[in-house]
């Protein structure tokens, strides 16, 4: 409630509005939704509508962190909000063999040229 | 700045002998006056009033402090700190700025108040300074309070600067968003007082900061202070972000540069705006329509809200960016961040808080600030 009271100040909308806007409305009206699935979608709509520079940077990394092409063993994530600047890598290997494997696939990850662009969005360099 | 008379001032038995209350007599001829004792006061006012934060400010109490006065700046958890301390020598502001901590920090003690124990004040100060002369010390007066709002009424700072100008090892700083420096004039500092003006953009003081001086008649004071001999402080602080904040930033930067001399400027100060969830509530109950309340603020590990990282990065670089091209040398330094934003914005970051605190002394040669 708090983040459509907040998005109606900003936009100076009523929340009537902000509820049957387009990007909301389809989720609420998607019949393909069960209900719990419909409020997660809606939530997250919201979170997109009240933070939407955070939504688009959390877009940008993710993006990036795709085009790395990982495998599937290595995980990449960024804190929630941002907040520390970490990129966090996880990934287990069950052999030294493995390892070796991941370990590698990771540094050529490393020269990619999104890597370092991730590093950029994490430290506010958006080019703007 | 429109001067803050109170609708009444109420004293606690036993402070007439203080000086403070001789100041406000003399300052207020036309102000009831009442004595009154703790219980008494806490029956009698306020049972029908909404905002009691607001309402607190419309009456001055004055009242002997009895915890300790001389304390550490208590910062916040994790994050960078400048080995600061503080000496509180009165409580609440007349001021009424919408982002002001006090309304969640003080919601519970809320009475503004000065105290009439000014020796004690002197002596506590006094045993700690002698005890540590080697040690350089950095005292804030506007923790919980502003410096200078009161000063035409209660003649506090003029009762301390006199102390504190003799003393070798201290800078003692007086935070205001005030004009009210007229007294300071009187004094000679010795280069021990900085006079620091918390300083935005004017739309912003309109907006957020009701009560307080414009950004013309803070920049006028800073003027007339740093020609009287003072060191001056600025604190860009709480920075907000907004559409076209940056051009209004930028605007408030060359009007401080133009008019005084940055060369002999002690410190200046960057933070973005930061509030706690409890305090966000009261901020939404007692000035629902701050456009303040919808920025993109995350909840941080020490419990504040900030801004998103790479955004008040950004914030921070640009600013240190505008400071540098007017003013090179200046040291500059955040408040409560982390070492990760200051190792964004500056490249490094203090290993301890000695470090960022000896740096700012007299004479201290900075190397990186």
């Amino acid at each position: 409630m708090d983040w459509l009271e907040e998005i109606a100040l900003r936009d100076r909308q009523s929340i009537q509005v902000i509820l049957a806007s387009k990007s909301v409305d389809d989720f609420a009206t998607d019949p393909r939704l069960g209900r719990a699935d419909r409020l997660k979608r809606i939530k997250e709509q919201l979170r997109r509508l009240r933070f939407p520079r955070l939504a688009e940077t959390e877009d940008a990394i993710r993006g990036k962190i795709q085009d790395l092409k990982l495998h599937p063993e290595i995980r990449v994530t960024v804190p929630p909000g941002l907040e520390g600047g970490l990129l966090r890598i996880e990934f287990a290997a069950a052999s030294h063999a493995e390892l070796k494997q991941l370990a590698t696939k990771l540094t050529e990850a490393a020269e990619e040229v999104s890597m370092p662009e991730i590093f950029d969005l994490l430290g506010g360099h958006t080019g703007k | 700045m429109k001067q803050f008379y109170p609708e009444e001032v109420i004293i606690e038995p036993g402070s007439e002998a203080s000086p403070i209350y001789r100041n406000l007599r003399r300052s207020l001829p036309d102000v009831p006056f009442r004595f009154a004792d703790e219980l008494a006061r806490r029956n009698g006012d306020g049972g029908s009033v909404t905002d009691h934060f607001g309402a607190a400010k419309k009456k001055l109490y004055l009242a002997k402090h009895k915890g300790e006065f001389f304390k550490k700046c208590p910062g916040s958890d994790g994050q960078v700190c400048c080995n600061y301390f503080v000496i509180n020598f009165a409580s609440n502001c007349p001021m009424d700025c919408s982002y002001c901590y006090l309304q969640e920090y003080l919601a519970d003690n809320s009475d503004l108040k000065v105290f009439s124990n000014v020796g004690d004040m002197i002596d506590e100060a006094d045993q700690v300074l002698r005890k540590h002369r080697g040690m350089f010390f950095r005292v804030g007066t506007g923790e919980i309070t502003d410096s200078l709002a009161l000063e035409p009424l209660t003649g506090m700072v003029g009762e301390i600067i006199p102390y504190f100008a003799e003393q070798p090892n201290v800078l003692l700083e007086l935070k205001t968003k005030s004009d009210c420096v007229d007294s300071l004039l009187e004094f000679d500092p010795k280069g021990r007082v900085v006079v620091a003006w918390s300083m935005n953009p004017q739309a912003v003081i309109d907006r957020d900061e009701a009560d307080t001086a414009s950004m013309s008649e803070r920049l006028a004071a800073a003027r007339r202070c740093q020609e009287a001999g003072y060191r001056l402080g600025f604190h860009f602080d709480p920075m907000i972000e907004y559409p076209g904040w940056e051009a209004d930033y930028q605007a408030m930067l060359e009007a401080v540069f133009a008019t005084i001399d940055w060369k002999r400027l002690s410190w200046l100060s960057l933070g973005v705006l930061r509030n706690t969830p409890g305090l966000k509530r009261e901020m939404r109950q007692r000035f629902p329509r701050a456009e303040l309340l919808t920025g993109e603020q995350v909840l941080c590990p020490d419990g504040k809200l900030r801004y998103f990282q790479p955004l008040r990065v950004e914030m921070y670089r640009k600013m240190v960016g505008w400071i540098r091209r007017a003013a090179p040398t200046v040291k500059i330094y955040l408040c409560m961040e982390s070492k990760e934003v200051w190792q964004q914005v500056f490249g490094f970051a203090p290993t301890c808080e000695k470090e960022l605190g000896n740096e700012m002394a007299p004479g201290a040669d900075s190397a990186w600030l």
